[in-house]
């Protein structure tokens, strides 16, 4: 510490100024040196990458690492499903029309889902309520081919792409029917907890864990409550057999083929009722 | 003290009380996690719990903490009253108001996101924007204790500020510094992307800024506890602090090297050049320097303090100390959980042995060892410290203070070791609950169990700490005047001006922090990334 005496404070404290600034900056500079120069460099030669590589990787203006040869994968890809979520669908699902979508649901869905979203026959899916994503996905899988039905594949291949996002705008924004209390009969307690846990034994991820709205699941899967109890048996048996097979990553077809008959049924007769 | 005790007051309770419940739901977390647990409870009400834990422990019971503590070192530490008082209850009423905003969606399941957000992840707006008010009401204490020290040394002139409020408003600089990353990501990214504007969102731009105030927060945390070891400790231990200006350095070099460093929680992120990373982690290395120069500057003076006492001989000095004094005693447990927890941040703040522990329960044992541990239990001295000149009553018997700090120490080594150990194994962190059936899994079971237990105990402190406070409100003994900072063994009559305001020292964070997060931060704008879907969770 600085005597006190008759010198000025300020000439006392210019050398603080000078010093704090020099060590700070060598510091930094000597980062810099090590970190952008010395190790990028010496990394670089052992695998065969130059020194101007290897320095303007270590800044991050070239991909990859200066340690390493750059990994290139050129296995072509084999999508189960031709939706992709960019930006630019995601912005015509933001755009979509319900009126719009109600004109062509009046024309062509009507006769099975309903006017309402509300289906005809067990073997038909509820879409009211449903998420605008979620059917936009299946519409347009069965537009490319990556799920298959007989009625269904001849519709959605009519249909372009601003008409199938007015059409799950519309079934989207149809109300929710009320839970049936003549459908909420307490489940089996396995049953919940294969909702509500999984079942970690078996690699059986719960089923609330994207099924459930505001799970934070994948945006298109569906949301189950009140789903037709018949119609859910039949997807979960087709995914179990690998017919369906629209399932990013096959998640769906793997769960599905660990489930026993017994849980398929519980688990279909669970979500033909609203949550509690 | 000049009539800022309901102030303080009001302050301490928000905190206290969100840590008490915060430590419920963390002993509930470690529960469900447990073989006892399994089957209890669903992962969206783990992470829930996780989050309101999170926000209740990082944000609402430091940032009240400080801001009380900062008020009460201000009018005891100057010895004038508080200037702006009335502001200084704005903001304390815009950051409970900010508490209300962010815990009404994180109770009602639309923003478990955890605190640390997480985009693409986005939670209900109303978080984000209750955890602006909390940022908004802590900046407004900012200015005011920068205020209060300006006002002093323009009535001081050339006399050195004392070193609680010197290190008060660095600690007040720092956070302005601090929140400044967050404050970018929020407002112009994820609040805008939870609205509904756009569909995708910059993650990685999202995690660099939030890198630039991840780290530095921790030591807005820790400062408090530092300000207790520099003034408190050497006074209840009988003794003089050995040096005021390494105490004054200690600060500084928080102030400068906790800020350009954010980047070590990046390491295994994509978007950074590796020489980026080097930098920031060389100069990580220097956040260690003000850490050893204060177990340096305290043991010295604990030592004087022995001395003095009447202990001899190299080690005899120790066991003179008064360690009945529940400051005292805080410090040494402090000191054992910082050195453990120190060692555990040199290890993760290298890029190799990082990729080894990175996103297991390592980090989690690291972080609940340095803020849970030693940050905590100083924060629990500096309360048992000044409770009675707050309250005007004073503890019957030590016993019980003595009691809790013990039970806190012994149940943060319990839980925090075995989560060591388990990381190392490779248990994952931010998993709502592990299958005990999988061979390799079921091993790690008795280890879970052993650190539920230390739970319990912490539990079990948290609730005797308030207790120990709450009886203070109507207790019998009047409390003594006694002073409350030590005195140094030469007090400073005069400090360089570099070492007595922060001019110079800003404008070194501010060439630091170009140098070090100028083009990470820039690549974004040159080279703007595809961006990730926005995934909302409300």
């Amino acid at each position: 510490m600085p005597p006190t005496s008759a010198s000025e404070p300020h000439v006392l404290d210019r050398p603080w100024r000078i010093w704090a600034s020099i060590v700070v900056f060598g510091i930094v500079l000597s980062g810099v040196i090590l970190g952008v120069l010395i190790i990028p460099v010496i990394q670089g030669r052992s695998e065969g990458i130059d020194a101007y590589t290897a320095i303007c990787r270590a800044l991050g203006i070239l991909p990859g690492s200066p340690a390493k040869q750059q990994v290139s994968d050129r296995t072509p890809p084999t999508p189960v499903s031709q939706v992709v979520w960019t930006p630019d669908v995601l912005q015509i699902l933001a755009d979509a029309r319900p009126e719009r979508g109600r004109a062509k649901v009046l024309e062509v869905c009507v006769a099975c889902h309903g006017e309402q979203g509300v289906s005809v026959a067990p073997e038909y899916p509820h879409l009211a309520g449903q998420s605008g994503a979620a059917i936009y996905k299946q519409l347009s899988d069965y537009r490319t081919g990556s799920r298959t039905h007989e009625s269904m594949t001849i519709i959605a291949k009519d249909l372009d792409e601003p008409t199938l996002a007015d059409v799950a705008a519309y079934y989207a924004a149809q109300p929710k029917r009320n839970p049936n209390p003549a459908t909420l009969a307490e489940s089996p307690p396995a049953i919940v907890r294969l909702v509500e846990l999984g079942d970690p034994s078996r690699n059986i991820p719960p089923c609330a864990a994207c099924h459930r709205p505001g799970s934070g699941g994948p945006i298109e899967t569906p949301i189950l409550s009140e789903q037709g109890q018949d119609y859910i048996v039949l997807q979960l048996k087709m995914y179990a057999s690998g017919e369906r097979r629209n399932d990013v990553y096959g998640r769906m077809r793997a769960i599905a083929s660990r489930l026993t008959q017994t849980e398929i049924n519980g688990l279909a007769a669970y979500y033909r009722a609203g949550f509690r | 003290m000049r009539n800022v005790e309901r102030l303080c007051l009001a302050h301490f309770w928000v905190a206290f009380a969100a840590f008490l419940a915060a430590a419920v739901l963390g002993t509930w977390q470690m529960w469900v996690r447990s073989p006892l647990g399994a089957n209890v409870g669903t992962p969206g009400q783990y992470f829930l719990s996780v989050t309101a834990h999170g926000v209740s422990m990082a944000y609402v019971l430091t940032i009240f903490f400080i801001m009380g503590f900062g008020y009460f070192v201000a009018v005891t530490a100057l010895g004038r009253p508080l200037p702006g008082k009335l502001w200084a209850w704005i903001a304390f009423w815009i950051a409970i108001i900010g508490v209300v905003m962010a815990l009404v969606p994180i109770l009602m399941g639309q923003a478990s996101v955890l605190y640390t957000f997480y985009p693409p992840l986005t939670a209900s707006p109303w978080f984000y924007i209750g955890l602006v008010f909390i940022v908004a009401g802590s900046w407004i204490w900012c200015v005011l204790m920068l205020v209060a020290m300006r006002q002093w040394k323009r009535d001081n002139p050339g006399r050195p500020v004392p070193l609680a409020m010197f290190a008060t408003v660095a600690n007040s600089v720092l956070w302005l510094w601090t929140t400044v990353g967050v404050a970018i990501e929020l407002v112009f990214q994820v609040i805008p992307a939870s609205l509904g504007f756009g569909q995708t969102i910059d993650a990685g731009l999202a995690r660099t800024l939030f890198s630039w105030t991840l780290h530095a927060i921790v030591y807005f945390w820790l400062i408090p506890a530092y300000i207790a070891f520099y003034t408190m400790v050497p006074r209840a231990a009988g003794g003089r602090l050995y040096s005021d200006t390494m105490g004054r350095f200690t600060f500084i070099l928080f102030l400068v090297y906790s800020l350009p460093v954010g980047m070590h929680h990046l390491l295994m992120d994509p978007e950074h050049g590796n020489g980026w990373k080097f930098i920031q982690v060389l100069l990580t290395a220097f956040v260690s320097v003000p850490t050893l120069l204060t177990i340096f500057t305290v043991t010295a003076s604990l030592e004087i303090a022995g001395r003095l006492r009447g202990g001899r001989g190299v080690f005899g000095w120790i066991t003179a100390l008064p360690w009945q004094r529940p400051t005292v005693l805080a410090a040494g447990l402090a000191f054992v959980m910082l050195g453990f927890g120190g060692f555990g941040g040199i290890i993760n703040m290298g890029y190799g042995v990082n990729a080894m522990v990175h996103n297991t329960s390592w980090v989690t044992a690291h972080f609940h060892l340095i803020f849970g541990g030693s940050v905590v239990i100083m924060y629990f001295a500096i309360a048992y410290e000044i409770w009675p000149s707050l309250t005007g009553h004073d503890h019957a018997s030590s016993a019980p203070l003595r009691m809790q700090l013990w039970l806190w120490f012994l149940g943060m080594m319990v839980m925090t070791l075995p989560w060591h150990w388990l990381g190392l194994q490779g248990q994952w962190r931010r998993i709502a609950n592990f299958n005990y059936a999988d061979p390799i899994i079921s091993g790690w079971g008795p280890l879970v169990i052993v650190s539920l237990g230390g739970g319990l105990v912490l539990l079990a402190s948290a609730l005797l700490f308030v207790r120990n406070l709450v009886i203070l409100h109507g207790g019998p003994l009047p409390a003594l005047q006694r002073p409350l900072y030590a005195l140094a063994v030469h007090p400073p009559q005069r400090v360089p001006a570099a070492l007595n305001g922060f001019g110079l020292w800003n404008v070194l964070v501010l060439i630091l922090m170009l140098l070090a997060y100028g083009y990470p931060i820039a690549q974004f704008v040159i080279t703007p990334s595809p961006g990730a879907m926005v995934h909302r969770v409300h």
